[in-house]
């Protein structure tokens, strides 16, 4: 299998002094479920984000799909941006609209420009945008508001959004970190029905060991902005745990 | 560095001690000039008072010691210190200038109620035979305020992306745009509405029109700034979220900002027309038409019973537009 994503010494200091990472070197290959591990602060957000230039990386290499992300201006990055789906820790969808606008909006970087200002609906991506809410078995809820759906609603709403993109890359953001540990098993299994069905290349940022180790093909552990750990998911014992999250740290099973 | 700060705070001070007592002794001139008629020159009233500041500042009693300098912490009771009294003389003689200048008259107040009586049985007995044309200057001040804020919706909203501070890239122009257009709205906001008639009944005349421009020009400072605020306390994250699809600036924009906002701003708006109607009244005295020029012309004839239907008319439109926009905001909330 060919690299999807190659990080070549990816640095992040933030405006006040904070380096957030400190040369990270990672290559992920198509196809692959990526866990990342690491305590709140290790730097898992800042990396996941600037893989799509949601925050400007200070220096380094990103390549993805063989295009240079952080050479690309304009056109030319939002372009990247279309390849790569996000999904963020609070889901991040507007609220008072419906499942389904919400969802169309995930064809905007397709949508010339006259196109998409006029609020019109295009049949064939109202017809794609249903095929992918009935993927996340949402279609009774197509015309509901946002705020009316709960948590793992929501964030199912926003996993359909991101196959609205088409993606080749799911970047996923602590996706279940604000659900219930039933909500979220569900929800990463539609994540994991898109790897192995669609061979969606995803990166996925977690807390829980259980769900890394259910879902994960491979897991990299973050610490103080540098890469700790690298291997899968059954090499983490409590040896390594403890590397990743300190000495005084214990595993909480969560099923 | 701790110096330079030393220094800074000793200046402060000896400035605060200046003022107050420059302060304190041209009041004391002003109060000696009311009662006994004797000029105190202004370049003594100043040296007088800087010196006494400068002075006391230096014995370190003063009120600017007290606010810059005072490092130990002194649980004296306030009225055992000279600051304290210093504060206390200052509310004092302001108190006593100020009962002056406004004029101040409790006689006046309590017996001559009866001047009153012209307006009062007219507002008890309003002249039924000019209702239809009152309700025709009511009707031309309702339209004026609706047109002004009508006209004032597109720029307002156009303007306010631009004025929003986390729409506006950190970037010079970014911030050079943002400052300009704030900068324009809160003058434009602070200069009165009845100045802009005053102007603008100059520009094109007097009557509605010149009030309609006069409301317009208030009308988009005013809702550039809450629009703009309104774009900076939105959930910065379906934007974030739609950048990410690959979405362009102006998608953004619409798709990602719009839908958060357009409730608030059509309650803005709401509540802008109201006010509007409410100022229309007024900017007609300064020949702004509709209404208020039709009061100010009945009140110069003196005619009670007209002013007095006038005002009943002008206060159950401000009390129903009052409850509509109330009632209307209150929908809109829930969306």
């Amino acid at each position: 299998m060919k690299n999807i994503i190659e990080i070549k010494n990816l640095h992040k200091v933030y405006t006040g002094g904070t380096q957030a990472l400190k040369g990270i070197n990672l290559n992920v290959k198509e196809g692959e479920f990526c866990i990342l591990l690491g305590l709140s602060g290790s730097g898992k957000t800042t990396f996941l984000r600037c893989l799509n230039r949601l925050i400007e990386p200070t220096s380094g290499e990103i390549i993805i799909d063989g295009e240079n992300v952080i050479a690309a201006k304009g056109q030319k990055l939002r372009l990247i941006r279309r390849k790569i789906g996000m999904i963020f820790q609070q889901f991040n969808l507007i609220k008072n609209l419906s499942s389904l606008t919400n969802v169309l909006t995930g064809k905007l970087g397709y949508s010339s420009l006259l196109h998409s200002v006029v609020f019109s609906k295009n049949e064939k991506d109202v017809r794609i945008a249903m095929e992918n809410l009935n993927r996340v078995s949402l279609k009774d809820l197509a015309e509901n508001k946002i705020k009316n759906l709960s948590g793992g609603q929501q964030q199912r709403v926003a996993i359909a959004r991101a196959l609205m993109q088409n993606p080749k890359v799911i970047l996923a953001d602590e996706p279940v970190a604000s659900l219930d540990p039933a909500t979220a098993d569900s929800v990463m299994k539609y994540l994991g029905d898109l790897n192995k069905k669609d061979k969606i290349t995803i990166i996925c940022s977690l807390h829980f060991l259980s769900l890394a180790r259910k879902y994960g093909t491979r897991v990299v552990a973050l610490k103080d902005g540098e890469i700790v750990f690298d291997g899968t998911p059954k090499e983490i014992d409590k040896k390594r745990f403890k590397e990743i999250y300190g000495e005084d740290a214990e595993e909480v099973e969560i099923r | 560095m701790k110096k330079e700060n030393k220094l800074k705070l000793i200046l402060k001070a000896i400035f605060t001690d200046m003022f107050i007592w420059v302060y304190i002794s041209g009041s004391v001139s002003f109060l000696i000039n009311h009662w006994f008629e004797v000029t105190i020159p202004g370049l003594h009233i100043v040296i007088y008072g800087s010196v006494v500041g400068v002075i006391l500042m230096i014995c370190g009693i003063s009120v600017g010691r007290k606010m810059f300098l005072s490092t130990k912490r002194i649980n004296k009771k306030w009225y055992k210190t000279f600051w304290g009294w210093s504060v206390v003389l200052i509310l004092f003689i302001t108190f006593i200038v100020g009962w002056i200048l406004v004029e101040v008259n409790p006689y006046k107040f309590f017996t001559k109620f009866t001047n009153t009586s012209g307006i009062m049985s007219g507002i008890f007995n309003p002249n039924l035979d000019i209702l239809i044309v009152s309700l025709t200057a009511l009707a031309e001040t309702i339209y004026l305020a609706l047109l002004a804020t009508i006209f004032a919706i597109p720029f307002a909203f156009i303007l306010s992306f631009f004025a929003a501070r986390n729409l506006m890239p950190k970037t010079l122009i970014g911030n050079l745009v943002y400052i300009i257009i704030r900068t324009f709205a809160t003058v434009f906001r602070s200069i009165e509405a009845i100045v802009w008639a005053i102007i603008f009944s100059v520009w094109v005349g007097i009557g509605p029109f010149a009030g309609m421009l006069a409301l317009m020009i208030h009308s988009i400072a005013a809702l550039t700034k809450l629009y703009s605020e309104q774009i900076e306390n939105i959930d910065y994250g379906p934007v974030e979220a739609i950048k990410a699809t690959g979405a362009n600036t102006l998608q953004i924009w619409v798709f990602g900002v719009i839908p958060q906002i357009i409730s608030p701003f059509l309650a803005f708006t709401i509540y802008r027309w109201d006010i509007n109607v409410r100022m229309a009244t007024i900017v007609g005295f300064v020949g702004g038409g509709g209404i208020g020029l039709l009061l100010l012309q009945q009140q110069q004839l003196l005619r009670w019973h007209n002013v007095g239907m006038i005002i009943w008319l002008i206060a159950v439109v401000v009390w129903i537009m009052d409850m509509v926009s109330a009632k209307v905001r209150e929908k809109l909330r829930g969306m």
